[in-house]
């Protein structure tokens, strides 16, 4: 068990550390310096501020000051933004994505995975149908056209729920309603198909045989095992709910991290989009680590030393 | 109990004919793989709607854009955000042939078109009262008001009367309307579907030889080499992949090569998960140690022997790559990464109708409808497919 963990946290941290230079050394071979692209500035004013970030080392000494800076949690000052550090702008952002995040991740759990149940226990019924309807849609439609339609027609046309904003409970409907489409048809399917493979084992008839309560059946017996597959997927699911706020950000004018993110690219902000990938890369393999320990309590059969064979 | 006492034809209790011969006639036509492949995807109607869609898409984007009489970076910006449903207004003019218009409810101005909907031009107000929110044209001797000061705007003559409208009639010169910088749409959708599917076609090419290659040689040897691949494989995946599509296009630039580039570096990984298990279980199989006796080269028996064989899983996974390149390739426009100006993608295309959303919300049904009907026609043909190549598989 421990050795296990502290073999996952070690590759935890050699994934982190590959991400970290992978990220840095593409950041700068990028032409230019992130002062070039400005109005002309004066010669002296350009070294001047090349000279007060660091940039006339050379690239090594930049790199070690980086990682540096990342052992004691400090991701740089803001290129565009004189006088905010990196930190502070996650620190901003991380409320509002985390709750949106949050929001979407129950709500394909919550939502999903009944619906996938209801599917499978009326196989070929009008439920089933509609359930698998409704996830073809999810799948195929994007989330930003899912997104600008919604706001289109419920914020613009129908004034039911705010524009932008998060300022009462409407306003995070349909950020969190388009964040989480996909996954939540995603999840219905899955949940549905592995529950029909599970209901077909020998032990659900012998546990129907003995008489058991239909409740005690699915839940004791049915559920259990069928969530082992939905459990392995959530970790990416969470990975692309954060990835997915990006747009979903963007569209709701939301002050969140993607919003940052995206607004840094568009600045050729380089410090921030670094700042912010090395953030997310590392808050994503914690995320998978849980998943993964969740995965070992729900079924105990599986040896976590030997998943990755 | 009738039956009991029902007679039954001594013949039906003769017994019946042995006949070796016939117990090992087959009654099928024996079919190949791949045709029963084929003949199971032919039933399957969702499949091949999609695959005739797919087709179609493909022949659209190809010379939709050479027939047109536009081209997709011409502006015409006195004819922008016109619409593709015009309801046309007649005024009749002494001694003179009647002029047909349309009122464009975004922007209050009105159009001079033909009587069957071809479009001429601007007209201009001969005056502009903002105080009122009207503006008044003359038609030689008659005042028209466009009326704007409750919405949606409206036509009136002289007395206030609310005039009739002639007709509704489809543009006959832009026939999905033009953008804000007067743009045909109709052609910058082919023109954005063949972008877009041109992306997705070669970035899903590029993962597949990358995939192939990578898995085919993991798989195929084994041992300390699959485990370093593989491990390599583990620490990529655990990174956030569109994270690196990002990041690949920030350092690139915005570009048609750097977004296949992008795109196409980055999604390997399960490609190259599904070819090594492939290889792993076939290269214990008979065949393979027969070749191997004959001393045919690794090369020979990955590529004849083991690929073939495993075509299956990787068609799969390389008709559902294709949906999520289109994905990304248009998430990556829409948050302004993507194809630079003029060209236009599917993700720029909406992100453009984003723009205008609140004055001309129907610019964002047709970009939107192209990328989820394609989306759609993708999974649908992926589904199918797998349930084609492996019934087992069907649920």
């Amino acid at each position: 068990m421990l050795a296990y963990f502290a073999k996952r946290i070690g590759m935890m941290v050699v994934t982190l550390f590959l991400i970290i230079t992978l990220t840095f050394f593409l950041m700068h071979a990028i032409p230019g310096g992130p002062f070039t692209s400005e109005k002309m500035l004066a010669p002296e004013i350009e070294e001047a501020l090349n000279a007060k970030y660091g940039l006339n080392d050379p690239l090594w000494v930049q790199y070690l000051n980086y990682l540096k800076g990342i052992i004691t949690l400090d991701l740089g000052p803001s290129f565009k933004y004189p006088g905010i550090r990196v930190n502070d702008l996650i620190l901003d952002g991380l409320p509002v994505t985390a709750k949106t995040g949050f929001l979407a991740l129950l709500c394909v759990a919550a939502l999903g995975i009944p619906l996938g149940i209801l599917a499978a226990l009326n196989q070929n019924k009008w439920q089933d149908t509609a359930v698998m309807m409704l996830a073809t849609v999810g799948v195929a439609i994007p989330s930003y056209v899912v997104a600008t339609v919604a706001l289109y027609i419920f914020a613009l046309q129908l004034n039911l729920v705010p524009t932008f904003g998060l300022d009462d409970w409407r306003g995070y409907i349909l950020p969190v309603a388009a964040l989480s489409g996909f996954w939540l048809s995603f999840i219905a399917r899955l949940s549905r198909s592995s529950l029909l493979e599970v209901l077909g084992q020998d032990y659900i008839v012998t546990a129907k045989a003995k008489g058991l309560h239909p409740l005690s059946i699915l839940f004791k017996h049915g559920l259990r095992n069928a969530l082992i597959p939905i459990v392995t997927v959530l970790g990416p699911v969470v990975a692309n709910l954060l990835t997915g706020s990006f747009v979903i950000e963007q569209i709701f004018a939301l002050p969140g991290i993607g919003r940052h993110f995206v607004l840094s690219i568009s600045n050729r902000d380089y410090t921030t989009i670094m700042g912010i990938t090395i953030f997310y890369a590392a808050f994503l393999m914690v995320m998978i680590l849980i998943v993964d320990i969740l995965y070992m309590l729900l079924d105990p059969r599986i040896k976590l030393a030997d998943r990755n064979k | 109990m009738n039956n009991l006492n029902q007679k039954i034809d001594p013949q039906q209790w003769a017994p019946a004919k042995v006949d070796a011969g016939e117990a090992e006639f087959i009654a099928a036509p024996s079919l190949t793989f791949w045709q029963d492949v084929r003949s199971r995807l032919w039933q399957n109607r969702p499949a091949m709607f999609s695959l005739a869609f797919i087709i179609l898409l493909v022949a659209a984007a190809i010379f939709g854009p050479m027939i047109s009489r536009h081209t997709y970076f011409d502006q015409d910006l006195k004819l922008s955000n016109i619409p593709p449903i015009l309801q046309l207004y007649e005024v009749q003019n002494e001694g003179q042939a009647a002029t047909y218009f349309f009122l464009n409810s975004g922007n209050f101005k009105l159009y001079e078109t033909t009587e069957d909907g071809e479009l001429k031009s601007i007209l201009r107000a001969k005056r502009k009262d903002l105080i009122n929110k009207r503006h008044i044209y003359e038609f030689g001797e008659r005042r028209i008001f466009v009326d704007y000061s409750t919405l949606p705007a409206r036509i009136v003559d002289a007395d206030e009367n609310a005039i009739d409208a002639y007709g509704t009639k489809w543009n006959k010169t832009y026939w999905f309307g033009t953008d804000s910088l007067g743009r045909d749409v109709l052609v910058r959708q082919l023109y954005g579907a063949r972008i877009s599917l041109t992306v997705a076609f070669i970035a899903t090419l590029v993962n597949f030889f990358i995939g192939i290659f990578y898995g085919g040689v993991a798989g195929y040897f084994g041992g300390n080499v699959d485990n370093i691949m593989m491990r390599i494989v583990e620490v990529i995946a655990t990174i956030p992949l569109t994270l690196y599509v990002i990041l690949m296009m920030v350092v690139l630039q915005s570009g048609f090569i750097s977004i296949i580039v992008a795109i196409g570096t980055v999604f390997w990984v399960d490609m190259a998960r599904i070819v090594r298990g492939q290889m792993l279980t076939l290269k214990n199989q008979d065949y393979v140690d027969a070749a191997k006796t004959m001393g045919a080269s690794t090369w020979h028996i990955l590529t004849r022997h083991l690929l073939p064989n495993s075509i299956g899983p990787i068609l799969v996974t390389l008709t559902l790559l294709i949906p999520s390149a289109i994905f990304i390739e248009s998430f990556m426009s829409f948050i302004g990464l993507g194809v630079s100006v003029p060209m236009a993608s599917w993700g720029t295309l909406t992100s453009e109708a984003v723009e205008t959303l609140r004055s001309y919300p129907y610019q964002l049904f047709f970009p939107a409808a192209a990328i989820s009907l394609t989306m759609f026609a993708f999974n649908f043909l992926g589904d199918g497919l797998r349930d084609a190549l492996d019934p087992r598989l069907r649920k």
